[in-house]
């Protein structure tokens, strides 16, 4: 349909033209030679004297053609058609002209048309359509006659060459399919003639004359995607593949799926199995992973899926030999990763740990305010707790928790009560990933007798744990024993088995959580918190005794005075993130939400419909939650007004709020995983920021920063750092935080020092200093290593896990900072370690030994539809791995002595040695 | 602006927030230390705030479905802001005259009367006259440094109604005439010279008026209006389309003819100049100029810039003592610089036009600075044939004029002595008082413009 627009344009202007300049100067001049309107040809005889002498000729010897064709002298025929094709074949002129003879002919069009009805059935009666077909392309103006494929269809015999008469001839072709197509559809008729000449020729025409994007395009129109897959040979299926993949989000429904399974299938006939992979998890189809998986029998190739795998964090089980190969296991399990991080952190030489005051830079800071601040309230203590947590994540060394003299120096004692719990969990923090040494080391702070500390040890053990699995699973023997346990304990192992096993599908939590979730005895915090962390371990799976276990609880009776209770908004994102990514598969659950009266019920749906449409880019989702957020003003009136009336009313409009408030944090998080819509949503930010209430001015920042996580854009936080400004409290603590999310991992220097003048400015607010250091540690965190975008895979495959952890972070903060992160609940702020990886390259020979190689990183370029073999990355260096990759950055090896096991150079990669290399 | 004072516990209007902050803070509680980095710096990367309210640009460029569902992408999301802001605006409208609470913002009428009045409030604040001077640097947001015309410098206030986001180190700003505090930005800050040379009134010729030159109008038009018209095209062949083209001939072969048929013709913006214009009398104003055609150029792209009679500064740069020669030269560097420096201009085509292409300096002429050298020659006797038609179409001919003869014959006349010839002829017939031209005139006249031609310049100048 962009063809169509251009072509049309092209004419317009053509014609144009002409009947501009007609009128201007009353002559026929404007029947020039090299004009291009196609009505020139109309006027006929009069333009001759303006005509060049060869012009002339050829003009001549054409009319003499058409003679001979409409004249009864059947042996003339096929010498003149062959003349009048060469003729055509020959001519070149300008981009914007006609072809002369074409221009030539055009008069007798009607004529020929006439003369092959006349003529019988034959060889010459099929070349003359193959040049009616041909002249049918200067009538195009007429919409409805699309005379070049009529006269196509009914001359068969020649289809094989029809390449011959060009490209524009053949992108004409392929427009006006597109568009008989439709209206054949429409009139239900037969396409079956047109469906065989676009397989029969026009694909593999396209295909070989470097338009793979017409190609395609032809079969989307034709719905007929699949049949590409013939088509295709090694030189063209990866710009084809490229095309298809970089179309899928802008497409709706069925077709998105069908052109992920034919560039899946594709990768895989080529034998690109690691591509074919990530199709494959993106598509979460787990028949399609164990299929590639099953599909190569290379040990070095199985390790590099199952890192991939391991990324995704995605545990499959492996069949036949495969089950006995510990280290294949170990790649698919995560379990080298504290190795491999350490040696990129010793490579950057950010070994040493860092202590708050690193981060803070409190010198730097305004020097007003020094020694105003109250530097050793238990508060700033704990925000230093997570400071120092977040900076030194993955590196198993500080100076705050893991100190020589053991428990009794640590950092835990200057915290108080609940501040206790996050602070021993800080400790799982910072041994992250690595189990067997973290357990240890964690063990301290189990007999120590206050109940937060050992509660904070075991909310450790999950964090420590996430991403990775062992065999042994210390994890679920340490903390699956719930009984006897206080109600914090109880809580944090709620919480770490959460962390543990988030996106595992582990059968064995159901066993131990789901009674938590139906007893209707236990109060709201703790069934809560066991849907949630039950939410994250079958996240995206549909689990239906979760479902269910979920949905029964809303309508339980003796529930319904604990569903005004903070918690229960937790019991509505555990239901949301069963159906993280199910798209249309969510359509069940909010029927049934429909039926039920339930102040929360509204609520879950939307927040389970945002999650199912997560990353999905679909407008439609994203004009619904726009008309959310508008329709309910009105109520936000009455609100108002309604301050003053009962409590009861109020409660619903806040049911409402919460509602609005979703549907802006669901703007950010559908446009996801689309640069265009992401692009396009930040404006509707604006409008959201300008007309929205108090609640949905709130989701603003929030919103704002799930858009970019770990991806500091200067639009984004330049806009953030007006919020953070706001005279609403609460919207500034959540931009605070929304800038920490922006820049998580990146070491921003520009968003260190917009930190820095808050944390002067709020000096005095303890709660938005509180945030204001936490942002500081996101900024910082893992010393500038990690990262906390969703997307891997050269930002193509959304990590379920770790969206759902953004996603709950920014549930708890989102009407009212203060009712957990800034509360006592700030151990909620740990649910982001799900999101937490390291954006590192490292790579290993087939032995999975740590190779060293040089590399260039640059900004990635996105080549689609480019022609030749464009650059994919800008301005690069040469560095030698392991190194650090920034967001939107790309690697590639600098020479070919090694082959990369995949091609997309991220996260772990296997190289082979080339056996073609010669050393230069 | 956000004058609109909503009542309505101040939902609503957050229009300008920081403003509006600002506003609110101060009479409460003390003013809180203020954030100093956001205004007045920013404004000097490309990307600034107002990035944020740019378009995305949709790759890729060749026509595929791709680039149209990426655009419709776009299309979609405007359509969603429409609706939201359409929506919020009625919603806003029926609130605000469902309650006529005197504290609201109120209906409209009303608005409009406290706009006025807060409108001639200001002005009188202003003051008047005001003087223009320059910002030079911002001390917070309500302070900053300006000087004026005259010399001195001052620290003076920034009245809080100036919008802060235009303030930037280097503008022209409106100072009140006696505490020189700033009271309003003036935004547009290019040269008028270079406004003028913005085409308003397109040209009446057209392609049509061309008499002949096919070939050149046919480079000129892919050299120029392809590119601007159909960049993917040249994305699909994966080269670079040209960045300029240089017009040169005899005088009287229709260059600036050609040109004004572009101008005519396309929609992009034309901006043209003599050559000589650019020779300035204060030193470093021509080399300015340039830039700042550019930058006109650059901003309303795409663009097409004409640059008649280039030989007046493009000539070959030589060793020269004079001052006006060397600033000559200078001026021609900055065109160099322009034309293929080491910013990328973008959609901005240039054409330039001479008669004495051996004159001017190589460099300015390569490729890739000029893409495409286009000659002019005199008219051969089919293209006199179509000249002499086109110029005589309006006039009235008596029955025996037959230009066949003039045509014929072998002289070397170009576009503009056939022109001058017909409308010689024209003359004389009106001296005459005849209502039609006849043959006579016609010889007479052409008489005179080949003598008058050869008088005018030695022969065999032109090769």
């Amino acid at each position: 349909m962009a063809k169509e627009d251009d072509k049309s344009r092209v004419q317009d202007k053509g014609k144009g033209k002409a009947d501009d300049a007609k009128p201007e100067n009353g002559i026929n001049g404007a029947n020039d030679a090299t004009k291009d309107g196609k009505k020139d040809g109309d006027t006929g005889l009069p333009a001759t004297e303006e005509l060049s002498e060869e012009d002339q000729k050829l003009k001549d010897e054409l009319d003499m053609l058409v003679e001979r064709l409409t004249e009864s002298d059947k042996s003339l025929y096929k010498p003149a058609l062959e003349a009048i094709k060469t003729s055509i074949k020959t001519s070149t002129s300008s981009m914007t002209a006609v072809p002369k003879p074409l221009k030539f002919l055009r008069p007798h069009y009607e004529k020929l048309g006439e003369a092959y009805e006349s003529w019988p059935a034959g060889e010459e009666k099929d070349s003359l359509a193959d040049t009616l077909s041909v002249l049918g392309m200067t009538y195009s103006d007429d919409e409805d006659r699309r005379d070049t494929l009529k006269y196509r269809l009914l001359a068969p015999s020649n289809s094989d060459d029809i390449g011959s008469w060009g490209h524009e001839y053949m992108r004409h072709l392929a427009l006006e399919i597109g568009q008989e197509y439709q209206q054949r559809l429409d009139d239900d008729k037969d396409v079956h003639d047109i469906r065989n000449l676009v397989m029969g020729s026009i694909v593999p025409f396209f295909l070989s004359h470097n338009a793979e994007a017409d190609a395609v395009d032809i079969l989307s129109e034709l719905e007929g995607i699949e049949q590409i897959q013939k088509h295709v040979d090694e030189n063209t299926y990866a710009r084809v593949c490229l095309y298809m993949v970089s179309m899928v989000p802008l497409l709706t429904y069925p077709d998105n799926d069908r052109f992920l399974r034919t560039a899946h299938d594709i990768y895989v006939r080529f034998n690109q199995l690691t591509q074919a992979m990530s199709l494959a998890v993106r598509l979460n189809d787990m028949e399609l992973i164990k299929s590639d998986f099953a599909a190569t029998s290379d040990k070095a190739l199985k390790r590099q899926l199952a890192f991939i795998l391991g990324r995704a964090r995605i545990c499959i089980d492996f069949e036949g030999e495969d089950a006995d190969d510990v280290e294949l296991q170990e790649c698919l399990n995560n379990t080298k990763l504290p190795e491999h991080f350490k040696s990129l952190a010793k490579e950057l030489n950010v070994l040493d740990p860092k202590i708050p005051e690193d981060i803070y830079k409190s010198h730097l800071e305004s020097s007003r305010t020094a020694g105003l601040t109250n530097t050793d309230s238990a508060r700033h203590n704990l925000a230093s707790a997570f400071v120092n947590a977040f900076v030194n994540a993955g590196f198993g060394e500080d100076k705050l928790m893991l100190v020589e003299g053991g428990v009794k120096q640590s950092w835990i004692w200057k915290v108080k009560e609940e501040g206790m719990i996050s602070t021993a969990a800080s400790a799982g923090m910072i041994m992250l990933w690595d189990v067997e040494m973290g357990l240890d080391k964690i063990d301290a702070y189990t007999y120590v007798p206050e109940e937060q500390i050992k509660a904070g040890a075991a909310l450790a053990m999950g964090i420590m744990n996430s991403g990775v699995r062992l065999d042994s699973d210390p994890t679920m023997a340490l903390l699956g024993d719930l009984e006897g346990k206080s109600q914090p304990h109880k809580l944090a192992c709620i919480m770490g088995l959460g962390l543990a096993y988030a996106g595992s599908n582990k059968e064995d939590l159901l066993e131990i959580l789901l009674p938590l979730v139906t007893d209707t005895s236990l109060d709201m915090e703790t069934s809560a918190m066991a849907a949630l962390s039950l939410g994250f371990a079958f996240v995206g799976s549909a689990q239906s005794d979760v479902s269910e276990a979920i949905i029964q609880t809303f309508l339980d009776e003796d529930r319904s005075t604990q569903l005004k209770d903070k918690w229960t908004r937790f019991m509505t994102l555990a239901l949301a993130l069963l159906y993280f990514g199910q798209q249309e598969e969510v359509d069940v659950v909010l029927e049934t939400l429909k039926a039920i009266e339930h102040p929360m019920s509204k609520p879950a749906s939307v927040l389970a419909e945002i999650c199912a449409w997560t990353g999905t880019g679909a407008v439609l989702k994203l004009q619904q939650l726009l008309h959310i957020c508008n329709d309910h003003i009105e109520d936000k009136d009455e609100e108002e007004e309604g301050d003053k009336k009962e409590d009861g009313e109020k409660r619903d409009v806040s049911g409402d709020q919460l509602v609005q408030a979703y549907a802006v944090i669901g703007l950010s998080l559908v446009a996801l995983g689309e640069d265009v819509g992401q692009e396009m949503v930040l404006r509707q930010f604006g409008h959201l920021m300008h007309y929205g209430e108090a609640n949905i001015r709130k989701a603003v920042p929030l919103a704002m920063g799930l858009i970019s996580p770990s991806n500091p854009q200067m639009k984004v936080y330049d806009t953030l750092s007006r919020y953070s400004h706001d005279n609403d409290i609460d919207v500034a603590i959540n931009a605070i935080f929304a800038m920490g999310i922006l820049g998580a991992g990146t070491n921003n220097a520009r968003l260190a020092q917009l930190l820095r003048q808050l944390a002067s400015y709020y000096h005095r607010d303890a709660n938005a200093l509180f945030m204001v250091r936490i942002a500081q540690g996101l900024l910082h965190m893992g010393k500038g290593t990690l990262s906390i975008s969703p997307f891997h895979s050269d930002r193509s495959v959304l990590s379920r896990v770790g969206a759902a952890g953004l996603l709950t972070v920014a549930v708890s903060l989102i009407d009212n900072p203060k009712a957990f992160i800034l509360g006592d609940n700030h151990y909620m702020l740990y649910w982001l370690v799900t999101a937490m990886n390291p954006r590192f390259l490292v790579t290993l020979d087939e032995d999975l030994k740590p190779l060293q190689v040089n590399v260039r990183v640059g900004q990635a370029v996105d080549v689609v539809g480019q022609a030749g073999r464009p650059k994919t990355i800008t301005g690069w260096q040469t560095q030698s791995t392991p190194v650090l990759l920034g967001h939107g950055e790309r690697a590639e090896l600098e020479d070919e002595e090694w082959i990369c096991l995949t091609n997309v150079m991220e996260g772990i990669c296997i190289l082979k040695k080339n056996p073609d290399w010669q050393s230069p | 602006m956000g004058q609109s004072q909503s009542g309505l516990g101040g939902p609503g209007s957050g229009g300008d927030k920081g403003k509006k902050g600002d506003k609110k803070d101060k009479p409460k509680y003390e003013p809180p230390p203020q954030p100093t980095t956001r205004i007045g710096r920013k404004k000097k990367k490309a990307a600034g705030p107002n990035a944020a309210a740019k378009l995305p640009t949709i790759y890729p460029t060749a026509r595929c479905k791709l680039r149209y569902l990426r655009m419709q992408r776009v299309h979609d999301h405007l359509l969603l802001e429409e609706e939201f802001v359409e929506n919020q605006e009625r919603i806003r409208k029926t609130k605000a005259s469902a309650s006529q609470a005197p504290t609201s913002a109120a209906g409209d009428s009303d608005a409009m009367d406290r706009n006025a009045d807060e409108r001639s409030r200001v002005d009188d604040m202003r003051g008047s006259p005001m003087g223009v001077g320059n910002l030079e640097e911002l001390i917070d947001d309500d302070h900053a440094i300006v000087s004026s015309a005259t010399g001195p410098e001052y620290y003076v206030s920034i009245m809080s109604f100036v919008d802060k986001d235009l303030l930037e180190p280097g503008a022209s700003i409106l100072l009140h005439h006696k505490s020189v505090s700033v009271v309003g930005v003036l935004t547009d800050d290019a040269d008028p010279l270079v406004s003028v040379m913005k085409l308003d009134k397109a040209p009446t010729e057209s392609y049509a008026d061309i008499g002949g030159l096919e070939t050149q109008i046919q480079e000129v038009r892919e050299a120029v209006e392809l590119p601007l018209l159909h960049p993917e095209l040249y994305e699909e062949m994966g080269i670079k389309p040209p960045k300029g083209v240089i017009l040169y001939g005899a005088p009287g072969t229709g260059k600036t003819l050609l040109a004004k048929a572009v101008a005519n013709q396309t929609s992009a913006t034309f901006l043209r100049i003599v050559g000589s214009e650019l020779i300035q009398k204060y030193l470093g104003d021509g080399p300015r100029l340039v830039r700042q055609l550019f930058q006109v150029a650059a901003e309303h792209a795409p663009s097409i810039v004409f640059i008649d009679e280039i030989d007046a500064i493009g000539t070959k740069r030589y060793e020269s003592t004079s001052g006006g020669e060397r600033e000559i030269q200078r001026t021609m560097l900055e065109l160099l610089n322009q034309l293929d420096g080491f910013d990328d201009r973008g959609d901005v085509k240039v054409i330039m036009a001479t008669n004495k292409i051996d004159t001017l300096d190589p460099a300015l002429i390569r490729p890739g600075r000029i893409d495409r050298k286009i000659l002019f020659e005199n008219p051969d006797q089919i293209t006199k044939r179509k000249i002499f038609t086109l110029h005589t179409s309006k006039m009235s001919l008596a029955p025996d004029v037959d230009l066949e003869e003039f045509i014929g014959q072998k002289d070397d006349l170009s576009g503009a002595d056939i022109r001058a010839i017909c409308s010689e002829a024209g003359l004389m017939a009106l001296r005459e008082r005849r209502m039609r031209v006849n043959m006579a005139d016609f010889r007479s006249a052409r008489e005179s413009v080949l003598k008058t031609k050869s008088e005018g310049e030695p022969e065999g100048l032109y090769l």
